[in-house]
């Protein structure tokens, strides 16, 4: 048997070499296939289905601190089968899967698609211009995550644009939609515990996309997810089930799963989450034609990120604490 | 500042640039090892795509560091370099995040201003001074690897090829005496 830092070893180098059609991961080192897993039936909404999977829990599990599943520490995407429903024949010279889109999505990812294809970028990308991940992309957008689990809340984090989803635990939703007159890039998030598995209702989310390579979603989408700790032969992961429910995109509810991994290399060298900027220091726009181009030192519009604040008068005013002029004696 | 590069090299190769980014696993001699498969899919690593750089030409370049910007959303590493007519042309490249290149070892104390490295790279392919870096080659002779998505880092036999390239005088992997 092999040591397993051998058999990651290995495996690192398997994956070097080999390149095989798709199936279901990305992002990372995920190992086994992770298989979706549909719901019992099918339902009409993200609420019926919560309410069903509420009621066989007998109203859900009520932990205290001391009970409670604990998923401390920094984890990593590791793999989901988010492309799967909508693309047959892999990312290069796939086609778009058919009849799965309502024919308006299914038209506006068509071009998407083609973009991707012909131009090697789809002209608009939100995170380019430092709009949040939003949901449902969050669910596989890397970096790391946090998943911090209190009695009455747990809180999701991506350092990814400082992006945290807020799970209110026994609780109802809140009409983010009425209270705030728009909804949210997050949305509104309750959830039940049914033992060591956390069921989740999401709603009120803001139209959005997956990824640049995926369709778009919009202000309807809803989801339903199960999040549980698994052992696996390689190593554990929390794997998500998600079902998610949009009637202006989806002909019908489709299923997905996404998995996270524990960052121990980070936790090691004691990383530590930190604010993410972007709009301060992306140079990244988009430019005449509609494509994703750079500023340059030197052009207008440049936005030199360890350069001098408004306030270039005083000392330390720069956010390059190791290259100071004046401690420097420069 | 002027654009030192060659423009012949960013003949109009607008090849799709998406990274394989489905794979599957696979057992592997009986054992209980499935294949562990890195993605390829570093351009999800990123918060935009990247079809700005051409992904089938590398170049490499040596000057001296102007700033280190280990800054989210990527990391960009400046240096000034002298181009042909002894002029100094300041390029920008572009790497990773800091959560993903603290991985790797990279923090915001790698490259210090005034450090003389080599940088590999793709280009831009609007022919500016600037791409996507691949490896980065310190004085000591040190390589690092920065990058996000856009280039060869991860090809295991880069390197070596650079340094057979580098020692005929080389610098970009259109030139004909560039055999892989």
């Amino acid at each position: 048997m092999l040591h397993s830092r051998s058999r990651l070893l290995l495996a690192c180098t398997m994956g070097w070499l080999v390149t095989i059609p798709a199936i279901a991961q990305i992002n990372g080192f995920t190992g086994q296939v992770l298989e979706v897993v549909p719901p019992d039936r099918e339902f009409a909404t993200s609420d019926e289905h919560y309410q069903y999977l509420l009621e066989k829990a007998n109203g859900g599990t009520k932990h205290t601190f001391e009970t409670l599943p604990r998923w401390d520490g920094l984890w990593y995407t590791a793999g989901n089968n988010h492309m799967d429903p909508f693309i047959e024949g892999g990312m290069r010279g796939g086609k778009v899967r058919e009849g799965v889109l309502t024919p308006a999505y299914e038209t506006a990812y068509k071009e998407r698609w083609r973009q991707l294809q012909e131009e090697g970028q789809v002209r608009y990308d939100r995170l380019t211009h430092c709009e949040p991940a939003g949901m449902p992309r969050w669910l596989l957008e890397p970096y790391n995550h946090e998943f911090i689990n209190l009695p009455h809340e747990s809180w999701f984090i991506n350092d990814f644009a400082n992006s945290i989803r807020r799970i209110y635990i026994n609780q109802e939703h809140t009409n983010l939609a009425e209270m705030n007159g728009a909804h949210s890039w997050y949305g509104d998030t309750i959830g039940f515990w049914d033992g060591d598995k956390l069921i989740t209702n999401t709603k009120y989310l803001m139209p959005a996309d997956f990824t640049r390579w995926s369709p778009m979603t919009s202000n309807q989408l809803e989801l339903v997810e199960t999040w549980e700790l698994k052992e696996f032969e390689d190593f554990d992961r929390l794997v998500v089930q998600v079902t998610m429910y949009d009637k202006h995109a989806f002909v019908k509810p489709i299923n997905f799963v996404y998995a996270f991994r524990r960052a121990d290399d980070l936790d090691e060298i004691g990383y530590r989450v930190q604010h993410w900027q972007c709009e301060e220091s992306s140079n990244s726009y988009l430019d005449e034609n509609g494509m994703t181009n750079f500023y340059l030192p030197g052009e207008p519009g440049y936005k030199d990120p360890r350069g001098a604040t408004l306030f270039p008068e005083l000392p330390g005013q720069t956010p390059d604490p190791f290259n100071d002029p004046v401690l420097n004696g420069e | 500042m002027k654009n030192s590069m060659d423009n012949n090299f960013y003949e109009a190769r607008k090849e799709m640039f998406i990274q394989r980014s489905n794979v599957k696993s696979k057992s592997l001699i009986g054992l209980v090892l499935s294949s562990f498969l890195f993605t390829l899919s570093s351009g999800a690593l990123a918060h935009h795509s990247f079809s700005m750089f051409d992904p089938d030409t590398e170049m490499v370049v040596t000057g001296k560091v102007v700033r280190w910007a280990f800054n989210n959303p990527h990391a960009w590493l400046y240096i000034n370099v002298e181009d042909d007519n002894g002029e100094m042309v300041e390029w920008g490249f572009e790497g990773g995040a800091p959560p993903s290149l603290v991985r790797a070892g990279i923090t915001g104390r790698t490259y210090v201003p005034g450090d003389e490295i080599t940088v590999m790279f793709s280009p831009l392919v609007d022919g500016r001074p600037g791409g996507a870096m691949c490896w980065v080659l310190a004085a000591d002779g040190e390589y690092k690897k920065p990058a996000d998505g856009g280039c060869g880092a991860r090809d295991p036999e880069n390197i070596s090829r650079w340094e057979k390239w580098m020692e005929m005088g080389i610098s970009t992997s259109k030139d004909p005496r560039a055999e892989r």
